[in-house]
């Protein structure tokens, strides 16, 4: 038993060393393709169909209490008949700077090895603090056990994914990456010794999305699609640190992240959408 | 050869349920024996560990492949099948919630028979033996009585092998009366198709491959023909060919979510889309971009149509008609759609033909990669316009009327009355899964299984260039005392012996689909393409595929046009609408809402609170209407109006849309429920009921955009639920872009 404990102390012991990150076994990411994305909301019913997202109902959506993990933003420029209309997928960006991480008192919310911010259920006091302080808007709160209000009425609830936990009041949660996807191919690679390969995890929304405007995999790994599509470099260990501008190391002009100067170092990069007569802000 | 694990993988868990003996049938039934078969693990059953069942989606026609995760009996999730050649691993939101088709609470758990007056929704739960029993000894009857004619048979348009059993099973009645219906159908495409290309079936759009599309109000990305497929071509046409991006022109009075998406948006004025395509027609031929000896003839045709005329009646630029018509010959290859909107004004076939003539003037893009690949001829639809259904039903014909997987009370323009003409049939039989509206008027429920429960195949019509069968297999066991509907059928030709027992011979519909496939692979075993050297292995292969397909790019067919053969359906003018101008001064467009099509989805609770991609409300109606417009009117987002039209009223909230013409509103169809389940009920208005019952004479499929409309504020109370808040960036830089021009030079 001590020597297992020793082992583990020994394994954690790097996480407390600076320039720890660059020595994590995964550094998960998602690039967001806007010029293919149509806004077509399919990535959000998977994501609900994944991760036992329950629904509210018309009167607590009426209230903003919803509990998607993932939105479609829309924005609509200039009037008839000059108009525009933008589309933008929302999640969890998993932000190597989370604000969410630094507002919780009880340390529900955190960074794990493969620079993932997980959220802890059971730890969740519901403070709230964290949506408060999360730029992106992307926390959810359990104002009730919905389970109880009837949002899994028999026999809705066979459904319910056993990989994943079916919330109760007071608990706040977000987009996870599909970490029980992760968890179960990491499991794999490590029966056969190997690590994960590229493509080897697809979330929900990645998989379902029928114009193949998501892609998700490890940053660390130079020659994976994430990778080659936000035209980084070996090493992109500068994105996780504050103030780092992606513009600065990416080769794709269309690469960017969502309201960067914030600082928060998200770790989803959006590949601008192709426009006429739009703005270029943002790229230098 | 296969090991036993593997072999249960592929044939299903329909039978591997039933060899490992634990039936689920009655999860809601308090039984503990549902959980004893864990105790004692049968050998393909692992807790925890998921088995994956290919399938087909049928939450509407595109037939995309999936592949559904079964856990411990019960289905999880279903995703995009990556091998499958229509969906490409992708899904939209309606294939995702098919779950809460198979486990939604409104289902209808056992046989019914109606017991109260007709309408009033008092049944008494029966037996099968029971049910199946009353419906024999009703056609024994009608075919004693020399009637057999009068049996009719309802569905939605079914492909495959279910719908040949359907059709021998009528033959062998006697009953010439089997047909299908459906509000958002192809048939006007499929008619236009015929005049212009001689095939009377939907081709395939290589959208993937174009370099300009020029779509006239297709919503191919959320609901027209085969909008995953197109979604995947779409994305690849944009960012899938390095320094090669397609550009999209969109056409319409509404701004879809298409729309949207497009580089380019043509605000036509409702009704004048063909004329609009012609002016298009007319600038190519005059512009010398047609080259054809027959370019005189062509001229002659079209010089009613000049850019400058048609500029005023569509209001749109002559410049622009002129600029999009060189736009479109010089760029190669290019495509022209017409889509669910312009097909559903009263000459929706005469507009589709004047669109489909642009891909053969600019260059014949027909039966070239990034143009219009034509499909091989399909067998003719069974499709029939309500109006002689119900004019056979006033008359008395119908003595007694199956129906499946269709819902005409809910899906026709009010002024149809289907409800009314209904009262004229004796028998009614509804073979359904849920309570519609059409269903509570039966006298008899026969509930089937979902497609997750039951067998089939799919025969996908336009696929993808080449022929895709995609195979339906049980991924659960049923969760209700249903029944497969192909089963119902044969149980009843059983009832019925003699000349069914010669034609039906089968024990089940399971039987009878691996019986017909081994047909199939006996005729084409020596095609190189099957592989397979026995029946059991092609079989097997079938089923863990998912299906059969042929990869290989149809051959260029080019085709021909005579002018003269064409003229007669080429649009006159503008298409007409009911209601005058000055007492109805706004066009009425109504679409199906992406998530519940003609309303079938609005039972599914996912797709409720799914925020529309516009307007982002959730669980109701909206109008849409212009927002400068609205304010001259001294109406706000949320006020509820009333929409008038000569035919009937509906109150809804005001949703405010700057793509939306000034003199136009859009209603979403699909809400507006009175019966179809908690989730669905008493939610909303359908704008169905505003409509006179228009439809294009040519093939008799109805005309949604058909008559204009007044509006009223009103001080009901009503909600608007809106997910999104404030829809400008206020500079934020929330969704970045660049230009073509800048992508072009930095990435080309
Ligand atoms: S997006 Fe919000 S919730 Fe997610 S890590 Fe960043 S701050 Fe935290
Ligand atoms: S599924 Fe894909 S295309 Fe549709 S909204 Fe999501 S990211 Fe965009
Ligand atoms: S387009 Fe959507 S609803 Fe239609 S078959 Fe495909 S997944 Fe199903």
């Amino acid at each position: 038993m001590a020597g297992f404990l020793d082992r583990l102390l020994e394994r954690f012991k790097i996480y407390r060393e600076p320039g720890y990150y660059k020595r994590y076994d995964y550094w998960w990411a998602m690039v967001v393709d806007l010029d293919r994305c149509t806004g077509c909301g399919a990535c959000v019913t998977a994501c609900q169909a994944e991760n036992n997202t329950p629904v509210v109902g018309e009167e607590e959506s009426g209230k903003g209490r919803v509990l998607n993990w993932m939105r479609i933003e829309r924005y609509v420029e200039g009037e008839y008949p000059d108009v525009k209309v933008k589309f933008i997928p929302v999640f969890c960006a998993h932000c190597d700077k989370a604000p969410c991480e630094v507002a919780c008192p009880v340390y529900a919310t955190y960074h794990n090895q493969d620079g993932l911010n997980v959220q802890v259920y059971n730890r969740c006091v519901g403070t709230f603090t964290c949506a408060t302080y999360c730029p992106y808007d992307v926390r959810r709160f359990n104002w009730f056990t919905y389970k109880d209000k009837g949002s899994f009425e028999s026999p809705l609830d066979e459904q319910l994914n056993p990989d994943v936990t079916v919330r109760t009041m007071g608990v706040m949660e977000k987009c996870t990456f599909c970490i029980q996807r992760i968890v179960a191919a990491k499991d794999r690679a490590k029966d056969e010794n190997r690590k994960v390969r590229d493509g080897e995890v697809i979330p929900a929304c990645v998989q379902s999305c029928p114009s193949k405007a998501l892609t998700f995999g490890d940053l660390n790994d130079p020659n994976s699609q994430v990778s080659k599509l936000a035209g980084l470099p070996a090493e992109p260990y500068y994105l996780r640190e504050s103030g780092s501008k992606l513009a600065k190391i990416s080769k794709n002009p269309r690469a960017y992240r969502l309201l960067e100067d914030l600082n928060a170092a998200p770790t989803i990069i959006y590949l601008k959408r192709v426009m006429k007569g739009s703005s270029t802000i943002g790229h230098e | 050869m296969l090991n036993r694990r593997d072999f249960l993988r592929v044939v299903g868990i329909g039978s591997a349920g039933a060899a490992a003996g634990f039936a689920l049938a009655e999860l809601n039934a308090p039984n503990p024996a549902r959980l004893i078969p864990y105790l004692i693990p049968p050998e393909d059953i692992i807790p925890g560990v998921a088995n994956w069942y290919a399938s087909v989606c049928r939450q509407c026609g595109a037939g995309c492949g999936i592949v559904v995760k079964v856990m411990e009996g019960r289905a999880k999730k279903i995703e995009g099948n990556p091998i499958h050649p229509i969906s490409k691993g992708g899904l939209c939101a309606r294939g995702q919630a098919g779950l809460q088709v198979l486990y939604n609470p409104g289902r209808i758990k056992n046989p019914l028979r109606r017991i109260g007056e007709r309408g009033k929704g008092e049944f008494q739960e029966i037996t099968w033996e029971e049910g199946l029993t009353i419906l024999s000894k009703n056609l024994k009857e009608l075919r004693d009585r020399g009637e057999g004619d009068g049996l009719y048979l309802l569905t939605s348009p079914i492909s495959g092998h279910l719908k040949l059993l359907l059709k021998n099973f009528m033959n062998a009645y006697g009953s010439s009366k089997y047909f299908a219906y459906e509000l958002i159908n192809y048939e006007n495409l499929r008619f236009a198709n015929n005049i212009t290309f001689g095939q009377n079936s939907l081709p395939h759009y290589d959208i993937e491959n174009t370099n300009l599309l020029l779509s006239f109000g297709a919503d191919f990305l959320t609901t027209w023909i085969s909008p995953v497929n197109y979604s995947y071509a779409y994305g690849h046409m944009r960012q899938g060919r390095p320094g090669l991006r397609g550009k999209v022109i969109q056409v319409e009075p509404r701004l879809s979510l298409t729309g949207a998406n497009a580089d380019e948006w043509v605000a036509v004025k409702p009704g004048t889309e063909g004329l609009l395509a012609l002016a298009i027609a007319y600038e190519i031929v005059e512009g010398g971009y047609y080259k054809g000896e027959d370019r005189g003839k062509w001229l002659a045709a079209l010089e009613r149509f000049t850019p400058r005329d048609v500029a005023k009646v569509t209001e749109v630029a002559e410049e622009r008609i002129i600029g999009i018509a060189r736009e479109f010959s010089k760029t190669k290859p290019s495509l022209a759609i017409g889509g669910e909107n312009v097909s559903s004004y009263e000459n929706g076939v005469s507009n589709l033909v004047a669109i489909n003539i642009l891909n053969y003037l600019a260059g014949n893009n027909i039966g070239i990669s990034g143009g219009i690949i034509p499909n091989r001829d399909i067998e003719k639809s069974s499709f029939i316009p309500v109006n002689s259904l119900m004019q056979d039903a006033s008359k008395g014909k119908i003595k007694t009327l199956i129906l499946y997987d269709t819902n005409p009370v809910f899906t026709t323009p009010g002024a149809v009355k289907v409800e009314g003409q209904l009262k004229n049939i004796p028998l009614i039989v509804s073979l359904s899964s849920f309570m519609d509206e059409t269903t509570l008027l039966s006298d008899l429920i026969l509930p089937t299984h979902t497609y997750l429960e039951d067998w089939g195949d799919n025969f996908t019509e336009p696929s993808v260039g080449y022929p895709v069968a995609t195979i339906m297999q049980p991924a659960v066991n049923p969760v209700f005392n249903t029944k497969s509907v192909g089963d119902i059928f044969i149980h009843l030709a059983r009832n019925l012996a003699g000349v069914f027992q010669k034609e039906i011979p089968w024990t089940d519909f399971g039987a009878y689909l691996q019986a017909s496939w081994k047909m199939v692979y006996n005729k084409h075993k020596d095609m190189k393409e099957i592989r397979e050297t026995t029946f059991e292995e092609f079989w097997n292969n079938l089923l863990s595929k998912g299906g059969w397909w042929k990869e290989e790019s149809q051959a260029g067919k080019k085709v021909y046009i005579s002018v003269n053969k064409i003229t007669p359906y080429l649009p006159k003018g503008p298409a007409s609408f009911d209601g005058d101008d000055k007492d109805y001064p706004f066009y009425l467009t109504l679409y199906p809402h992406s998530s519940y099509m003609d309303g079938r989805g609005a039972n599914l609770p996912w797709l409720q609170e799914l925020p529309d991609a516009m307007t982002s409300v959730v669980w109701g109606t909206w109008i849409e209407m212009n927002p400068e417009r609205a304010t001259t009117m001294g109406i706000k987002e949320g006020d509820v109006i009333e929409v008038e039209s000569p035919f009937g009223k509906i109150y809804a909230p005001v949703c405010l849309y700057a793509g939306q013409r000034p003199d136009t509103i859009s209603i979403p169809i699909g809400q507006g429920h009175k019966f179809y389940g908690k989730y669905a009920e008493g939610r909303g208005a359908n704008p169905l009921d505003l409509l006179p019952f228009k439809v294009d004479e040519r093939t008799g499929a109805v005309s949604h955009n058909s008559t204009k409309v007044k509006i009223t504020k009103t001080n009901s109370p009503g909600r608007l639920v809106k997910m999104a808040g404030w829809t400008k960036e206020l500079g934020r830089d929330i969704v970045q872009t660049i230009t073509p021009e800048e992508f072009q030079v930095k990435e080309g």
